[in-house]
């Protein structure tokens, strides 16, 4: 009721000149409202750009973040030199990463897909309501179940092992397995969930296409590959980019509730989100603030480019 | 012809069934087993591993948690009940009066305001930065707001609730606003309530998300009285995990006292108790979310 009326006695006095000020006041309920949200994301989002300076500095406590000396690009050279794991972890990312977007994408798609020539709708909501549910749980949690699974005791894949006459095998010691463990558990946590998304997809298609496919005599297997599989592309085209765009990050709560950290299996599995965080421990603030402003750029960059892919692909609609 | 395509078709949906039903028992399998181990005898265990029914039923871990750590893991839980609860209603409103106020077509700068949340997805300042004004500036070290605060706004939720939001007709409000309303008041009594469903929708993706976070608390506190309760199962995990790899010398793993098997999974199903009890609940709200999410794309 105010701002009606006050809205109405500013347009008397100044009846053209609509600037900033007066919009505000215009709408200052509605901006009023965005505050609290504007403040947390100035405060974990926008204020923490000035402390980027301190990837060019040699950070220490006494002269604090723009007081420490100026070093340039030391710590950058340092993430390539042959002494960091710069190149290691760089590694470790991609590949993880690589390989969760090929099977995080066809393993949804198979389930999406076949869930679909299932007629029982007893069976489908029961199978979908378990393969939803690692969704649900934390990494931690998984990170239990990868022990039931691993440990070199108790757990059920050395029983299986020993089962068919093998042995044992100390998985928690031997870090060549972890790189698919750790994919493999993605896989898992994921599927359902990325099913439902492709689901979403599916059920806005044209059903009359597969009604004159059946006239014609297609057989389920032609409708899956030529009907189905081809209309669900631009989906898995959207998603595909999104991750190629993240494939600098790794999940840190992924690697460190599974594997912790655990330096006999690190080498292997760190990413440069736990390795960032290890660093500010071990090797100071300016060279992990260093690592994760490249990471981020390197992000900016790739986001940006799958954007404009996106765009190319669908019609002018971005990613976001 | 006719024939063959029809044997085919049939493999299909064969393979179909065959195909979930041997994925769905792989999600499902690994919590069996859990809540199995978790009522197992430690001795049966330790003799024959873990298996799927559980070896000489016993309450006895449950009960041994409870006398031994009853204490400590019912203040982790208030912590996480806190923290979900105190976390996801303020995140509701801040959330939903951003996504009101972005939804009003009349508001000039509200594609500015779109601009500084969606900026914040794309590109960031790093993990460093961010620890170091949160510990330095805002004094979150060792706080239970470390562990509410920063989650506050998912900016991906904030445009969820957004294309909600402005899914509603704008007349409803223009009648309102003639009546003399403010936008808080048509956002309260007309935008909130013709938004139940995905009101829900999203505060239960907020409390999911506050109920399993324990990576604030591994970067922000480390007093035992304010551990989560996904803080408190890391911790003693990453003790066996320690362990096992020897990476801790056999000399002084005989002075840490090593969680036994049942113990490690019986907190587990403690921590995802209350999800696995609500699970058939609430699952509908989030594929509605996932969908919504999946048309606006």
């Amino acid at each position: 009721m105010n701002s009606g009326i006050d809205g109405t006695r500013i347009q008397e006095l100044k009846p053209i000149k609509k600037g900033f000020l007066y919009e505000i006041k215009r709408h200052r309920v509605l901006y009023l409202m965005s505050v609290p949200a504007v403040i947390l994301l100035l405060m974990f989002s926008y204020i923490p750009f000035a402390g980027v300076w301190m990837a060019f500095t040699e950070f220490n406590v006494v002269d604090g973040i723009f007081g420490s000396p100026f070093v340039g690009l030391t710590n950058f050279e340092y993430f390539f030199s042959e002494h960091s794991m710069g190149w290691q972890v760089t590694y470790n990312t991609l590949v993880i990463n690589f390989y969760t977007i090929i099977l995080g994408t066809v393993v949804p798609v198979a389930i999406a897909v076949l869930l679909n020539e299932i007629r029982s709708m007893t069976f489908k909501k029961l199978t979908q309501s378990m393969m939803f549910f690692p969704y649900f749980i934390s990494w931690v949690v998984v990170g239990a179940i990868v022990y039931g699974v691993f440990s070199t005791d108790v757990g059920v894949a050395n029983k299986v092992l020993q089962f068919f006459g093998f042995e044992p095998i100390r998985w928690y010691s031997e870090p060549q397995y972890w790189k698919p463990i750790i994919i493999l558990a993605s896989v898992w946590k994921f599927s359902g969930y990325s099913s439902i998304v492709y689901m979403a997809a599916m059920s806005n298609f044209d059903q009359s296409l597969y009604e004159s496919a059946k006239v014609d005599g297609a057989s389920k297997l032609q409708q899956i590959f030529y009907l189905t599989i081809p209309m669900l592309k631009p989906t898995i085209v959207v998603l595909t980019l999104l991750s190629v765009g993240r494939i600098f990050y790794g999940d840190f709560g992924m690697i460190y509730g599974i594997v912790g950290d655990n330096p006999v299996l690190s080498g292997e599995v760190s990413v440069i989100d736990t390795y960032v965080y290890q660093s500010m421990r071990t090797l100071g603030f300016s060279y992990s603030t260093a690592v994760g402003l490249m990471q981020s750029v390197m992000g900016l960059i790739l986001v940006t480019a799958a954007n404009y892919f996106a765009k190319k692909i669908n019609d002018g609609e971005g990613l976001f | 012809m006719k024939l063959k395509s029809s044997l085919g078709d049939r493999w299909v949906v064969v393979f179909a069934y065959c195909f979930i039903a041997i994925f769905a028992l792989i999600c499902l399998y690994p919590f069996l087993l859990t809540i199995s181990v978790s009522f197992s005898s430690e001795s049966a265990i330790a003799r024959n591993g873990y298996a799927l029914l559980p070896q000489l039923p016993t309450l006895d871990t449950y009960r041994y948690i409870f006398v031994n750590s009853g204490a400590s893991i019912l203040r982790s839980y208030g912590v996480t009940f806190f923290i979900t609860t105190v976390g996801t209603a303020g995140a509701l409103l801040i959330t939903s009066m951003l996504a009101f106020a972005i939804s009003i077509k009349k508001l000039r700068y509200r594609n500015v305001l779109a601009f500084i949340s969606n900026f914040t997805i794309i590109f960031s300042a790093g993990l460093i930065p961010w620890y170091m004004v949160s510990v330095n500036y805002y004094g979150l070290k060792n706080t239970i707001w470390a562990m509410i605060l920063p989650a506050m706004l998912n900016v991906w939720n904030m445009f969820l609730m957004r294309t909600y939001f402005s899914a509603i007709s704008p007349s409803l409000y223009e009648a309102a606003e003639i009546d003399g309303a403010n936008y808080f008041k048509i956002f309260w009594s007309i935008a909130m309530p013709l938004s139940k469903t995905p009101l829900l929708t999203v505060g239960l993706m907020y409390a999911l998300a506050y109920w399993n976070d324990w990576w604030h608390a591994l970067i922000f506190v480390n007093k035992k009285d304010l551990f989560p309760l996904q803080y408190y199962l890391y911790n003693i995990l990453s003790n066996v995990n320690a362990i096992s790899s020897g990476r801790i010398p056999s000399g002084a793993s005989g002075s840490i006292t090593l969680p036994a098997e049942t113990v490690k999974m019986a907190v587990t199903i403690i921590t995802i108790g209350p999800i696995m009890f609500l699970y058939p609940f609430i699952q509908r709200y989030f594929v509605q979310g996932i969908m919504a999410g999946a048309v606006k794309e």
